[in-house]
Formats: structure tokens, C-alpha cells, sequence
């Protein structure tokens, strides 16, 4: 390869890279999302992220990439004191993730997470009902104030429609959940303002503005696809954690047979006697 | 800040939590108990709001009311608080359940001594129809429906059921604490067939029980805008002579309310509620 071909495949790629990015950013209005009888626009469907970021919001060894893009260099503005806790965090997580013990994994680590959610609207109506611990948040509108003083794993949703995008504060988030598995963190002052917009029948730009003066030095903002699953018959499973032998609760798929539990009246009159 | 995650970790604290509540959220609720409306009280069909596809439009925030009144009958007859939030049953609940003989001592074994496994208790989603009998008369559920679903967001344990209408078969190999729900329309009213239970729900703190061949045929049927007739069927040949109903009166909640979210995990402070007798495994180890 010469110099001057090798240039224009440098030039080819940029330009491809930097398309991308436009499609993602400015130029994202140009789909026409279909809409409700009433004109709101219809995000109803079973997304899911297909992105590593649940295991590292920052990218790194097993996580490839950050989905940061403010600020540019990929990384979650900390303040000094915090970057310690997440490093801290990230020691223990084996034995400290809030979302091992089953809690909800509060937002916006839930969207993210590999496992599909569905978006149940009507005229008036929005809901978000995710797999993972059968999380949902009521996406109630803007008009009615935040349920204030109280938190929620899942935070208390407040949303409105900014032309086809449609926009969520989300306030009352608790310090009980993180923002991925590698530690990464909030305090219980955390708000985040979620932008949801169609790129395409079956695509989802999600973005995600997270604001929270006692861990972040500044506003931050990650950004991930989300894909329409058109599975015929998809559904959202029911996903319920049972405490198992070794005392440590374990999420158990319905379609797992250990799920089951076959009666069995003689043993367990059997073993009643025994234990009187 | 008040913590609701800390407070709710025990199912007691959760329903006090309910409670506090109502006294805003109830106003409507407080006119002496009306008579449960019978089928030949939902012939005026006029005032019942429809969706463009003409079926009755359910959505909207609704309670056990029937559930409601037994739960205020309790409170007035001096029962404690806990007591009353607890141990009751809607009128419309047919006890004593008609058993199987070997079932009927699993029952009374479960009710004298191993409470303390009544999944509620664990913070497990109550399964049908105890997700609309028991806590919901304490707290809410959201209706959303379009013309392919009807979804239940109930308050209680952040459970949900996205119930299709698309005639599609239960699956196969699926077990699950709420089963599989599946709605058609009959006229005005909308059926579920709910079945594939996993065997493990309670019907209440009782030791009433189903097991995994639990089969329920709900049916919702709008009397007016702001009363819906509730009924279950339920039938499990393995634990029952014969199927028996439920029979509940679900109101819609005023404007103003709406669901608050309700957090719950397995609660080491709930185990202190449990005495030995009641198969408190933790209390025997210590």
C-alpha cells in the first residue's frame, strides 16, 4: 500500500467514524418514530442494550469500551475522595455489589444491564418494566412534582417529550445501587435526566446525564444503543432470586427446573413428625 | 432521609408503611362498605369508560376495596394493628378451602409451625390470585392496557403481569411464582388463564397453599367507572376436592394517588417476628 492510498483509507475511516457519531448525535431526529392515536410517539417493544458497559461503565480489560462520551476522555469525573471509594468498590465487589444480594440495580445500571426490558405505553400511560428483580418505573408526567423525601432503588421517574425524544428525570435514587459491577458509584444525591430517542424501527439511542455534587466534580454523560428484540413471542420473564443452599440468594430462571417444586405431601408430613 | 429501602426490609414494616399512607390516599375510600355489585348490576354499561378497540378501558389505579373493608372491620373490632393488617380474609375469600385429606394436614402442619416459610414473608412475589386477595387490599396495582396487552403493576413487591391477548398457547418447560397469564375478551369481561405456578406460593400467613398444578381463570368485568367485579377460579386436583372462587370488588383510587414504590429482601430483622414454634429455623440455632 502507498502513502497516498494508505492516506485516503485513513481519510475513509475517519469520515466513517465521525458519520457514526453524527448519526448518533445531531442527526438522530431524522427518524419519524411511529406514534400513539394521540401523536405521542410509540417506543412500545422489548429493548435491550447490547454494550459491556454493565461490567465497566469506563470500559477496560473484559468491558472493551467506555460509553462515556462527556467528557471526552472516557472517564467518570470523581472527586479526589471518591475515586478512592470506587477504587475500594472495586476491590470488594465480589462480596459488596449491591445487585448480588438481588436488589434492583437502580438507574441507570438496569437499562444497561444483558437483559431486555419492555416499554408498555398507551395514550397517558408510560411504563418501563425490566427483567432483571421484575423492576419497573411508573414514567409519570412531568407535570406531577417528584415524590420527594423518600428513596426508591429505581429512583422516581418524571417524564416529557422534547419533539420525538423523550426525556426522564429521575430523582429519590437511594446510595444503595451502583452504576455497573466494577464499582462505580453514587451518592443518594445522584439525579439523572435520561434522553430516549429512535434511530430506526428497531434501534434506541439511550443517554444518560448523571449529577451528584458529593462523588462527581461534574455532569457526565454515557451513551448506549438499545435493540428492539423481534423475537415472535418474546416475552419478559419472570426473574425472582431464591436464597439458596449456601445461604447467598441466586437468581433461577423460570424455564430452570430447579425453579419447580414438585409436591411431595408425604415427605414433607414425614419430615414434619421428625421435627416436632 | 427516610430510607423506605431500610424501612421496608420486613413485610410488617412495609404494610405500616401502607398504612401511614392512607389517611391521604384513602379519602375516597371511606364511605361505609356497599354491598358487592352483582352480575345484574353491570347491565348499564353506558358510564364504563372504552378503549378505540371497544373493549372496557381497566386502566387506572385500583385496590382490593373488598379486602379494604375486611381489613377496617378488623382495626374497629380492637384487633391489634397487626393483627388486623395481617390475619384476614376478604368476605368474598370461601374458607375453610376444600382439601384433599393429606393436603389439609400440610396445611394445619404449615399454619402451627412453619409460617415462618410463608413466602411472603420472604419477600417472594405472592403469586395468583394472592397478589390481588391479600396485600393488594393494603396497597395498589396500575392497570395499562392497548390493544394488544393488559399489564398489572401491583405496588406490592414491584410485581408485574404483562398479560398478552394475542391467543398464544402457555409455554412449555416455564414455572414461575406468578405463573403464565394469558387474556382473551369475553363480551366486556377480560379472562386470564393463568398457569405453569413453580409450587412454592401460599394463598395467605395461614398456611393456605396451591401447588405447581395451580390453574386460575381470572375474570375482570368493569360495573362502572370506578368499580371493577373481580373473580379467580381456582382448581388444583392435587390439593382441592373440587375448584372454589374468589369473589372481590377492586376501586379505583382517587385521582391524586399513585403507586409508591415498595422495596423488600430477605429480612434478617423480619426472623425476629417468628418464634420457634412457628419454624423459626434461625431462633433454633442460636
Amino acid at each position: 500500500m502507498n502513502k497516498r492510498s494508505f492516506s485516503m483509507l485513513m481519510m475513509a475511516t475517519l469520515l466513517a467514524a465521525s458519520g457514526s457519531v453524527v448519526a448518533l448525535g445531531r442527526n438522530a431526529h431524522a427518524f419519524s418514530p411511529p406514534k400513539l392515536s394521540d401523536g405521542t410517539p410509540d417506543f412500545r417493544g422489548i429493548w435491550q442494550a447490547q454494550t459491556s458497559a454493565y461490567l465497566n461503565i469506563e470500559g477496560g480489560a473484559r468491558a472493551r469500551k467506555s460509553v462515556v462520551v462527556d467528557p471526552p476522555d472516557g472517564k467518570i469525573p470523581y472527586l479526589p475522595e471518591a475515586l478512592k471509594q470506587r477504587a475500594k468498590n472495586y476491590q470488594n465487589r465480589a462480596t459488596t455489589d449491591p445487585a448480588d444480594n438481588c436488589f434492583q440495580a437502580g438507574v441507570p445500571r438496569t437499562v444497561f444491564l444483558p437483559k431486555p426490558f419492555q416499554i408498555v405505553q398507551s395514550v397517558g400511560h408510560l411504563a418501563i418494566v425490566y427483567t432483571d428483580d421484575h423492576a419497573y418505573r411508573m414514567v409519570l408526567p412531568s407535570s406531577i412534582p417528584h415524590d420527594d423525601g423518600i428513596d426508591f432503588f429505581m429512583g422516581d421517574s418524571r417524564g416529557h417529550w422534547e419533539g420525538n425524544t423523550l426525556v426522564v428525570d429521575v430523582t429519590d435514587l437511594g446510595d444503595q445501587t451502583w452504576l455497573d459491577a466494577a464499582g462505580n458509584y453514587h451518592s443518594d444525591q445522584l439525579h439523572v435526566v435520561e434522553r430516549y430517542t429512535m434511530l430506526g424501527p428497531d434501534t434506541m439511542k439511550y443517554e444518560a446525564t448523571m449529577d451528584d455534587s458529593m462523588v462527581y466534580a461534574r455532569r457526565w454523560t454515557i451513551r448506549v444503543l438499545l435493540y428492539r428484540d423481534k423475537t415472535p413471542g418474546a416475552r419478559i420473564e419472570e426473574d425472582e432470586c431464591i436464597d439458596g443452599e449456601d445461604g447467598v440468594w441466586h437468581h433461577v430462571s423460570p424455564t430452570d427446573p430447579r425453579a419447580l417444586r414438585r409436591h411431595d405431601f408425604k415427605a414433607e408430613l414425614a419430615q414434619a413428625a421428625k421435627s416436632q | 432521609m427516610l430510607k423506605i429501602s431500610q424501612f421496608c426490609r420486613s413485610a410488617i414494616g412495609g404494610a405500616i408503611l401502607a398504612i401511614v399512607w392512607f389517611p391521604a390516599g384513602r379519602a375516597g375510600a371511606q364511605a361505609p362498605a356497599s354491598p358487592a355489585p352483582t352480575v345484574q348490576a353491570r347491565e348499564d354499561t353506558s358510564s364504563i369508560p372504552r378503549l378505540p378497540d371497544g373493549h372496557p378501558d381497566l386502566q387506572g389505579l385500583w385496590h382490593n376495596d373488598s379486602g379494604y373493608q375486611a381489613m377496617m372491620k378488623n382495626m374497629r373490632s380492637g384487633k391489634g394493628l397487626a393483627v388486623a393488617l395481617a390475619d384476614f380474609h376478604a368476605e368474598g375469600f370461601p374458607l375453610p378451602l376444600p382439601y384433599l385429606p393429606e393436603a389439609d394436614k400440610v396445611r394445619e402442619y404449615r399454619k402451627l409451625h412453619d409460617v415462618y416459610h410463608d413466602p411472603e414473608g420472604h419477600c417472594h412475589v405472592p403469586g395468583v390470585p394472592r397478589e390481588t386477595e391479600q396485600p393488594s387490599s393494603l396497597m395498589p396495582f396500575q392497570i395499562i392496557q392497548d390493544e394488544k396487552y393488559v399489564v398489572i403493576l401491583y405496588e406490592y413487591v414491584h410485581d408485574v403481569r404483562i398479560i398478552p391477548e394475542d391467543g398464544s398457547p402457555h409455554p412449555k418447560r416455564y414455572w414461575a411464582w406468578d405463573g403464565d397469564s394469558r387474556g382473551h375478551w369475553e363480551g366486556d369481561t377480560f379472562v386470564v388463564d393463568v398457569s405453569n405456578f413453580n409450587g412454592r406460593s401460599w394463598l395467605d400467613m395461614e398456611g393456605n397453599f396451591v401447588d405447581e398444578n395451580e390453574h386460575v381463570v381470572e375474570r375482570y368485568t368493569m360495573t362502572s367507572r370506578d368499580a371493577i367485579d373481580y373473580t379467580a377460579l381456582v382448581e388444583d386436583p392435587t390439593v382441592f376436592i373440587k375448584p372454589w372462587t374468589i369473589h372481590l370488588t377492586l376501586k379505583r383510587n382517587p385521582a391524586k394517588d399513585q403507586i409508591v414504590y415498595y422495596d423488600c429482601h430477605e429480612g434478617e430483622r423480619d426472623v425476629q417476628h417468628y418464634t420457634q414454634s412457628e419454624g423459626n429455623k434461625a431462633n433454633k440455632h442460636e
